[in-house]
């Protein structure tokens, strides 16, 4: 129940957690979960980010180019676009006022 | 070893739902890449090949810019009766198909689903009514059509011929578009050595064979498994946004597969 629930919160927000750790680098499919897994968001599997990845590529938030590794297949880099980052700010803004709001309700109960 | 099996099978699911050749291409890396930096299991970090597949799939569409079309139109039946003594197969049945659309054809059996293609392919009569066909003309039949001792690429040279289409030129537009449906023809020896399904791979390709501008297919797909049915179906979409007008008798249809138009045959609601 818990971890259904958590994952319907992941789903509203992967895309936008997926842009604000690509604006603050560019970066490669299995290391965005390494760094989502890092933030406490828990373990995304490829199945599920990767789509989210063509999807933004699709509507051209991000760009992507492969480059070779020092070892190993050469990786997809994707890079955020100007065009992402307003959507990335507009949306920033939105969550903010959004979680805002849950979390004045919420408080109170966690308080009791 | 089992990655590339998994991978292997990503590649077949990826192709048969359509996915453009370089989209896969650079799917099929990244996915091989990520395997390998993080070690995972392909099935537990991707799940099975063919619903990945149908992910990517749904991610990669473009945005659905298609509008119903409103393109000339191709085939037009009005009020089109046939009685067989004295059953009526037909009553009064109307159609409008344009260019660019994908009409379905249903009914219970016996409702006159394949009389009514016939009588759109001008191969039946009808004993009343009008069929008008605006361009050329290829039909898909539900059984037959295919010659007992003539190998497929003598199939397609006999139709191209028909089509005005070189021997060679036949030939290798009939291997491209069974190459869509995931057959290779090259080799398969008479048509009377071939299974059910794949004579009636030959009798799509030969349906499409020069381009005509209306399709009518009856039943295609008899004997195909389930892949067959989706590449069937892809290969449906791809006539409709050339801008052909598609016309296929189907028993079953599923909401998916995106056709414009339902004509009903069931017994006595026979129109629109």
């Amino acid at each position: 129940m818990e971890l259904e629930r958590r994952s319907q919160w992941l789903r509203g927000v992967l895309d936008l957690c997926v842009l604000g750790l690509l604006a603050q680098r560019e970066s490669y499919g299995y290391e965005l979960i390494q760094s989502l897994s890092a933030a406490g968001l828990g373990t995304i599997q490829g199945g599920t980010l990767y789509p989210v990845l063509l999807r933004l590529q699709r509507s051209g938030q991000v760009a992507a180019y492969w480059r070779e590794g020092a070892a190993g297949p050469a990786r997809k880099y994707y890079r955020i676009t100007p065009e992402g980052g307003q959507t990335l700010r507009r949306a920033a803004a939105d969550w903010q006022s959004f979680a805002g709001g849950v979390d004045v309700i919420l408080r109170e109960v966690a308080a009791r | 070893m089992r990655d590339d099996a998994w991978l292997e099978a990503l590649a077949g699911e990826l192709r048969r739902q359509g996915v453009p050749h370089d989209t896969a291409r650079h799917v099929l890396a990244e996915t091989a890449a990520h395997l390998w930096d993080s070690g995972d299991e392909p099935l537990r970090a991707f799940g099975p090949a063919q619903s990945y597949a149908a992910a990517v799939a749904e991610s990669v569409r473009p945005a659905p810019a298609r509008a119903v079309p409103g393109g000339p139109v191709r085939l037009e039946v009005v009020g089109v009766s046939k009685r067989y003594g004295r059953r009526t197969v037909l009553r009064e049945v109307s159609l409008t198909v344009r260019a660019g659309q994908v009409a379905a054809v249903v009914g219970a059996n016996g409702s006159g689903k394949s009389t009514f293609l016939g009588v759109c392919a001008g191969l039946v009569s009808p004993d009343r009514g009008e069929v008008r066909v605006h361009g050329t003309l290829g039909y898909c039949p539900q059984g037959g059509g295919t010659s007992d001792f003539l190998v497929p690429d003598e199939h397609f040279a006999l139709v191209g011929a028909g089509r005005g289409m070189s021997r060679q030129d036949a030939r290798e537009r009939g291997r491209g578009a069974a190459a869509a449906l995931d057959w290779d023809p090259r080799g398969a020896g008479q048509a009377r050595h071939l299974s059910g399904g794949t004579r009636q791979k030959l009798n799509l390709v030969m349906a499409g064979l020069g381009d005509p501008d209306v399709l009518l297919l009856d039943e295609p797909y008899q004997g195909f498994d389930r892949g067959s049915y989706l590449d069937f179906w892809q290969q449906v979409h791809r006539w409709r946004d050339a801008g052909k007008a598609v016309v296929v008798v189907t028993h079953l249809l599923d909401a998916r597969d995106g056709v414009d138009t339902v004509l009903d045959l069931t017994r006595r609601e026979a129109t629109r």
